[in-house]
C-alpha cells in the first residue's frame, strides 16, 4: 500500500518536474554573452532594452545562438550604450519562440505582444523565421515598435507587390520592420543561376516544407530554374511532421533528376530528406538548399551537417547576405576571441542589426523625446529613414522605402569534406 | 481479443477469415501496384512497374512497423477495453533506447559521471525489475531472479552501448550487433509497459472507464517530457547499420533493409499468433478478452494475464522502435504521437480487439500513406488515411475483421 502511494507520488513529481522543463518562455542566453550594464558615460538617461526573439530549441538553436552572440558582441563593442542611454540585452530579454523543437508562430506572436507592452523595449531583433515574422509584424506595426530581422527572407514581409500591405495592415504607411538580409526573390534565383551555370545541372526535383519561407523560396527557385533553361521534374510539399520520405523519394528517383532542391530549414526536414534521398538511390545527385540548412558545421549539435554527416558531400546552400566583405576577417577574429567558436551564417547580420539600432538610438536621443513611448517612435523613425547610410560590419548600406536593405547580395556556400563545414564559393549581386 | 473469430456481416452470412484476409490483401496490393504502374501515363511517361514495385516495398516496411505497434493497441483494448494512448510513446522510447545503445550508451568520461550513470541506471533497472515482478505476480524465487537479471542485463548493456557509426558489411558482425539491440529494446520496453500498467492502470481498473484513459494520456506526456529532458527536442540520428545493398525485382532495386524489416516483423507476428493460440497464457488472454469474470471463475489469474498482455505489447513496440531507427535513421520525441495515431487507426480499421485485423490494418495504412505520397499528395496523406478509416467504418462499423458484438450491460 505504501509502496503504491510512493510510486504514485514519484510519478506525480516526475510529471511536474518534466512539465516545468518544457514550453516556451524565456530562453537562457548563451554563456559568454554579457548583458551590457557598464555605461561609458558617467550619468545615463536611463536603461533601454532591446529584445531578441528567436527559436532556441532543438535544431533551431544551432541557427539562433550565433545570431544572439553577434548581437551581444556589437553591444559590447559599442560600450553598452548609445545616445546617453544604457542599452541592455539581458537573458530576460531573450525570447524563445520554439515549441517542441521547432519555431512556432503563435508563440512568437505571444512574445512580441509581451515585448510591445513593456515600455522599456525600444526595438526587437528577430525573428529568424518568416512564418513567425508574418504574425509578429502586425503586432509591432500597431505598436510602432522597431523590428530588425537578421534572417527573414520572405519577400512578402516588406514588399507591397508581394502582399506586405496586408501584413502591416494597421499602419500601412508606417515602416517599422527592417531587415539586414535580402529577399527570397533574390535568394532562390541565385541558387538557380549557380546550379545551371556553375554546376551545369539540368533537371531538378524540388521539395519544400509547405511553410511561408520554404514554399516561397522553392517557388522562386523553380521559376528561375525554368527561366534559365532547366527542368523541374517534380515539386512536392511535405510538412514538417512527415517521418517517411521514402515514397516521395522513390517517386522522384524514378524521374532521374540530377539534383534536388530543398526549401525549408533543418528542423522542418532538411537532413531527413537528404538521408531519405540517399536511401532511395539519389546519393550522388547535388543537393541544393537555402540559408535554412546553413546552421553550422558538423560539430554544431543538431545542425544540418551534424545530422546529415557524410551524406552532405554534394550539398550547396545560400545566405541572403554578403559573404565576402572587407571587414570579415576582423569580425571573425573578434567573434572567435570573444566566444571561442567561429561565427554562424547570420552572426554578421545580427551584429549589423544591433549597430543600426544603436545608431538610431543615438539620433533619437538627440530629439529629446518626452517619454519612453516618444523614444520608441523616434528610434523607429530614425532607423527606417531611407536617407541615412549605415556603416555596418557588412559594409555601407541603407534601407529602402519598404525596409529592405540596399545590399542585394546572395552568397553561395558548398560543403567542404575536409573541414566538414560550409565554405564560401561566390556571391551574386542583384543590384547590378 | 480474437484470432480465430468468424466475422459476421449484417446480413448474417459468415465468411471464413482467410477469405476476407485474402480478398482484402489482394484488392489492396493489386489496386496499389496497378495505379502506380499506370499513373505515369497521365503525364506522358511509359508505365512504370519498377517504381510501383519499389513503392510496394516501401509500403510493406512502413506497414510492418505500424502493424507491430497496432498489435499492442489491439491486445490491450481487447483485454481491458482501454485505449492505451501511451503505447505510441512507449514505441518512441524504444526507438531512443535502440539509438542510445547503438551510439554511445550512457558512458561518461569521468569516474564520478560513470558512478552517477551506473547508479541512475541501476535504480531504473531495479524499478523496472520491481514493476515486472510485481506486475506479473511472480512468486517463486528463481523466476524472480531471472526477470531481474534480464532487466539488469539489458540496462547494463544500454549503459555501455556498442558505439556504431555506420553500415556493417560483415553479416556475422551485423547479426552480433542487432541481436542485443533488439533484445535490449524489447526487454526494457516490455518491462516499462508492465510497470506502467502496474502503477498507473491497475489501481484504476475497477473505477470509472475514463480514469485509465486520462491516465494513459498523462503517461504519454510524461514519457515525451522525460525524453525531451534526456535528449532534447531535435532529431537524433541513428547509425545506419544495415548497408544499402539492393536486389533486383521486376526492374526495381530494392534495399535488403526493406525485406529484413518485413521478414522479421512477420516472424514476430507469427510468434505472437502461436503464443496466443497454442500456449496456456495465450488461452488465458483469449478467455479474459471474451469474458473477464468467467475466466476468473475458470482459474485465470487476471492480474497476471493483463500484465502478460502489456509485456508482449511492449516487446513488440520495442522491436518496432528498433526498426524505426534502422529504417528512418533518426528518432524524435514526437514520433510516438504520429506513429501511435496511425497505428491506433490501423487497429480500429482492422477491427479493434482482433490481432489479424491489427496486422491487416497496419499494412493497409502503410499502403494508403505511401500511395498518397506517391501520387504527389504528401500534405494530405494524414487526411487521406483518416478518410479511408471513416469510409471503412461507415461500411463496416466494427472494422474489417471486427465482430459485431452487442453492447455489454
Amino acid at each position: 500500500m505504501n509502496l503504491r502511494k510512493l510510486g504514485a507520488l514519484a510519478f506525480g513529481a516526475m510529471f511536474v518536474a518534466a512539465a516545468c522543463n518544457t514550453g516556451g518562455g524565456t530562453a537562457t542566453g548563451t554563456p559568454g554573452g554579457t548583458s551590457a550594464a557598464t555605461a561609458t558615460a558617467a550619468a545615463t538617461k536611463g536603461t533601454v532594452k532591446v529584445a531578441v526573439e528567436m527559436p532556441f530549441q532543438g535544431s533551431e538553436k544551432a541557427a539562433s545562438d550565433p545570431v544572439l552572440k553577434g548581437v551581444r558582441l556589437a553591444l559590447k563593442q559599442a560600450g553598452g550604450a548609445a545616445g546617453g542611454y544604457t542599452v541592455q540585452v539581458a537573458d530576460a530579454d531573450v525570447y524563445d519562440d520554439s515549441i517542441n523543437g521547432a519555431h512556432d508562430p503563435q508563440t512568437g506572436a505571444k512574445n512580441t505582444k509581451a515585448i510591445v507592452t513593456d515600455p522599456d523595449y525600444i526595438a526587437q531583433i528577430g525573428p529568424l523565421n518568416s512564418s513567425v515574422a508574418k504574425v509578429q509584424i502586425p503586432i509591432s506595426n500597431a505598436a510602432g515598435l522597431l523590428q530588425c530581422s537578421p534572417a527573414n527572407t520572405n519577400e512578402g514581409l516588406t514588399k507591397p507587390e508581394f502582399g506586405a500591405l496586408d501584413i502591416r495592415n494597421v499602419h500601412p504607411d508606417v515602416i517599422n520592420y527592417v531587415r539586414m538580409v535580402t529577399t527570397d526573390n533574390n535568394q532562390g534565383p541565385a541558387m538557380a543561376k549557380y546550379g545551371i551555370k556553375n554546376l551545369g545541372l539540368k533537371s531538378i526535383y524540388v521539395i519544400d516544407d509547405t511553410e511561408t519561407f520554404g514554399k516561397g523560396i522553392a517557388d522562386n527557385f523553380a521559376k528561375e530554374w525554368i527561366a534559365e533553361g532547366g527542368t523541374v521534374v517534380k515539386h512536392d510539399g511535405a510538412p514538417k511532421t512527415t517521418t517517411d520520405y521514402s515514397s516521395l523519394m522513390t517517386a522522384a528517383a524514378a524521374l532521374h533528376p540530377d539534383s534536388i532542391y530543398f526549401g525549408g530549414v533543418t528542423s522542418t526536414g532538411g537532413a531527413r530528406i537528404l538521408n531519405a534521398s540517399v536511401q532511395a538511390g539519389l546519393g550522388d545527385v547535388k543537393f541544393l538548399g537555402s540559408d535554412g540548412i546553413q546552421d553550422g558545421g558538423a560539430a554544431t549539435p543538431d545542425s544540418f551537417l551534424n545530422l546529415a554527416a557524410d551524406n552532405a558531400k554534394n550539398s550547396f546552400t545560400t545566405t541572403a547576405a554578403i559573404g565576402d566583405y572587407p571587414g570579415k576577417v576582423a569580425f571573425d577574429a573578434a567573434y572567435k576571441a570573444e566566444y571561442g567558436v567561429d561565427p554562424g551564417s547570420y552572426s554578421g547580420t545580427g551584429f549589423a542589426c544591433m549597430q543600426v539600432i544603436l545608431k538610431a538610438l543615438g539620433t533619437a536621443a538627440g530629439t529629446n523625446p518626452a517619454d519612453m513611448a516618444g523614444l520608441r517612435e523616434a528610434v523607429r523613425k530614425a532607423a527606417v529613414d531611407p536617407t541615412v547610410t549605415y556603416d555596418t560590419v557588412l559594409g555601407q548600406m541603407h534601407f529602402d522605402k519598404n525596409g529592405d536593405t540596399s545590399q542585394l547580395i546572395v552568397s553561395i556556400f558548398a560543403f567542404d569534406a575536409a573541414t566538414k563545414t560550409w565554405v564560401f564559393k561566390e556571391q551574386l549581386d542583384f543590384a547590378k | 481479443m480474437t484470432t480465430a473469430a468468424q466475422p459476421v456481416d449484417t446480413t448474417g452470412r459468415r465468411y471464413p477469415q482467410w477469405v476476407v484476409l485474402s480478398v482484402v490483401s489482394a484488392i489492396v496490393v493489386i489496386l496499389f501496384a496497378t495505379t502506380l504502374t499506370f499513373q505515369p501515363l497521365l503525364s506522358g511517361h511509359p508505365p512504370d512497374l519498377a517504381t510501383a514495385t519499389q513503392q510496394t516495398a516501401n509500403a510493406l516496411s512502413l506497414g510492418a512497423i505500424y502493424a507491430l505497434i497496432a498489435l499492442g493497441y489491439t491486445m490491450v483494448y481487447g483485454i481491458i477495453e482501454l485505449i492505451n494512448f501511451a503505447h505510441g510513446d512507449v514505441f518512441m522510447v524504444g526507438a531512443f533506447i535502440a539509438m542510445t545503445f547503438l551510439r554511445t550508451g550512457f558512458q561518461a568520461t569521468t569516474l564520478l559521471g560513470m558512478g552517477i550513470g551506473l547508479a541512475a541506471l541501476g535504480g531504473f533497472a531495479l524499478f523496472l525489475g520491481w514493476g515486472l515482478v510485481s506486475g506479473l505476480g511472480i512468486r517463486r524465487a528463481a523466476p524472480r531472479l531471472l526477470a531481474l537479471a534480464l532487466v539488469v542485463g539489458a540496462t547494463v548493456g544500454l549503459e555501455f552501448g556498442v558505439k556504431q557509426t555506420g553500415p556493417i558489411t560483415d553479416g556475422l558482425t551485423l547479426t552480433a550487433v542487432l541481436i542485443p539491440t533488439f533484445l535490449i529494446a524489447m526487454i526494457i520496453i516490455a518491462a516499462t509497459n508492465v510497470t506502467i500498467e502496474r502503477l498507473a492502470y491497475r489501481p484504476l481498473r475497477k473505477k470509472s472507464r475514463l480514469a485509465p484513459l486520462l491516465t494513459a494520456v498523462g503517461i504519454s506526456f510524461i514519457l515525451q517530457n522525460i525524453v525531451i529532458v534526456w535528449q532534447g527536442t531535435g532529431d537524433r540520428p541513428v547509425p545506419q547499420l544495415v548497408p544499402l545493398v539492393k536486389f533486383e525485382l521486376l526492374g526495381a532495386h530494392i534495399n535488403w533493409l526493406n525485406m529484413f524489416i518485413l521478414v522479421l516483423a512477420l516472424a514476430l507476428m507469427v510468434g505472437l499468433q502461436t503464443f496466443v493460440n497454442r500456449t496456456r497464457l495465450g488461452r488465458a488472454m483469449r478467455s479474459t478478452a471474451q469474458d473477464q469474470q468467467a475466466a476468473q471463475l475458470m482459474g485465470v489469474d487476471l492480474n497476471q494475464t493483463i500484465s502478460v498482455t502489456f509485456l508482449i505489447g511492449g516487446a513488440l513496440a520495442g522491436a518496432a522502435g528498433v526498426f524505426q531507427g534502422l529504417y528512418f535513421g533518426f528518432v524524435r520525441f514526437d514520433l510516438g504521437f504520429n506513429a501511435g495515431l496511425k497505428a491506433f487507426t490501423s487497429a480500429v480499421l482492422g477491427g479493434i480487439g482482433n490481432l489479424t485485423g491489427a496486422v491487416i490494418g497496419g499494412f493497409l495504412i502503410g499502403f494508403v500513406e505511401v500511395f498518397a505520397a506517391a501520387v504527389g499528395q504528401q500534405r494530405w496523406s494524414q487526411a487521406i488515411v483518416f478518410m479511408v478509416l471513416i469510409v471503412v467504418l461507415i461500411i463496416r462499423p466494427a472494422g474489417i475483421l471486427g465482430q459485431q458484438v452487442g453492447e455489454r450491460a
